[in-house]
């Protein structure tokens, strides 16, 4: 008894309800706060570029065509979608590659990476009237898909702020062509105000 | 004998339960430390992975129709140009009734949008033409498309054109 009484005193305990409270409310929030990298935008890494201006849409979870082009002017194109993915690049890992600018040389060409990334993808070089079929028949998989012949990708243009304009021009000739007449620019919310 | 026990003890629960209750066994203590470690895990988990910043995207419009066949006129009073150098610098100037245009003026990025809204207030029926050298940075188109989606006026009219020689050569005698 004595022992028992000694040990039952000795026992400090901390009520952790609050504690418990707290951090559930930071997991909840942290929970519906996060989204989730989607693998495909993980393919080519650039630092985007930031400004004040946003449209209040986010980047779409479905049906994205996304563009990204490199600091080197190396294009890639790539869609969310695996079945697109393997019946236009013959491998659901397929990712295309496209340089129009032949000022400045391919960076992945040479290196097998973008910055210091490797591209884990099976990289399909294109040029630019194959780079335009590609589009073109993506648009057709896709209103195939849906059976809804207006059904239209949202195209995303994630540049490297550092790219040079002129693969930046010959993309937009190549949506002209392939009349994608609506895109959009990925940039980050610029934190700082410009000094 | 059972039944007796039965008997008294479930009376004396009802009393003497109370009475033994409160003090001691009166809340049903539930050990919450697995329960905690595995919310820490998620929490740790999802403030690891959460992108706080995510992107946002700018649209960008595209006139409809074809490039070569469907044109439209512009009065060369209604223009204003911005051109911008590869060497990233902004010049504006505004078109004139005979086709010629006021010189090149350069710009600093942050007031371009200020630019635009006084030039509106003047007509505003501008048209902005954006050239943009080949060689000039992505990034600088950002920050123009920026501007202009920042600036106050009612509709705005742009149209990518791509930049011409006399361009390039109007750009260097100002200064690039």
């Amino acid at each position: 008894m004595k022992k028992n009484r000694d040990i039952k005193k000795a026992e400090v305990k901390i009520d952790m309800t609050p504690m418990v409270d707290v951090i559930m409310l930071l997991l909840t929030f942290f929970m519906l706060t996060s989204t989730f990298k989607a693998a495909e935008s993980e393919a080519v890494e650039v630092s985007l570029p930031q400004t004040l201006y946003t449209d209040t849409n986010k980047v779409p979870e479905q049906d994205v065509m996304t563009i990204s082009v490199s600091d080197k002017g190396d294009v890639f194109l790539d869609v969310d979608n695996y079945n697109i993915r393997k019946s236009v690049f013959g491998d659901i890992f397929g990712i295309g590659l496209y340089h129009p600018d032949t000022l400045t040389k391919s960076d992945i060409e040479n290196t097998g990476k973008v910055g210091n990334k490797d591209v884990k993808r099976t990289i399909v070089k294109m040029n630019k009237s194959q780079f335009e079929d590609k589009i073109r028949q993506m648009k057709n998989e896709l209103r195939n898909q849906k059976q809804n012949p207006k059904a239209e990708f949202k195209v995303i243009l994630k540049g490297d702020r550092d790219a040079n304009y002129g693969a930046i021009e010959d993309l937009i000739t190549s949506f002209n062509e392939t009349n994608t007449k609506v895109f959009s620019l990925v940039t980050m919310i610029k934190q700082e105000k410009k000094e | 004998m059972s039944g007796g026990d039965f008997e008294s003890t479930g009376s004396g629960q009802e009393r003497g339960g109370k009475k033994y209750k409160k003090p001691k066994a009166g809340s049903v203590r539930i050990d919450m430390t697995p329960m905690v470690d595995v919310i820490m895990l998620l929490l740790t988990f999802f403030m690891l992975t959460t992108t706080l910043s995510a992107p946002q995207l700018m649209s960008i419009n595209l006139p409809k129709g074809d490039v070569n066949k469907d044109r439209v006129k512009l009065a060369a009073n209604n223009i204003l140009f911005i051109r911008i150098s590869d060497k990233d610098n902004i010049f504006v100037s505004r078109g004139r009734e005979d086709g010629s245009e006021t010189p090149l003026e350069k710009v600093n990025i942050n007031q371009v949008s200020q630019r635009i809204e006084r030039e509106y207030a003047t007509n505003a029926d501008l048209t902005l033409l954006l050239r943009f050298d080949r060689a000039s940075k992505y990034k600088i188109m950002v920050d123009v498309f920026d501007e202009i989606n920042r600036a106050q006026i009612k509709d705005r009219r742009y149209a990518i054109q791509p930049m011409e020689q006399k361009d390039k050569d109007a750009l260097t005698a100002a200064g690039g």
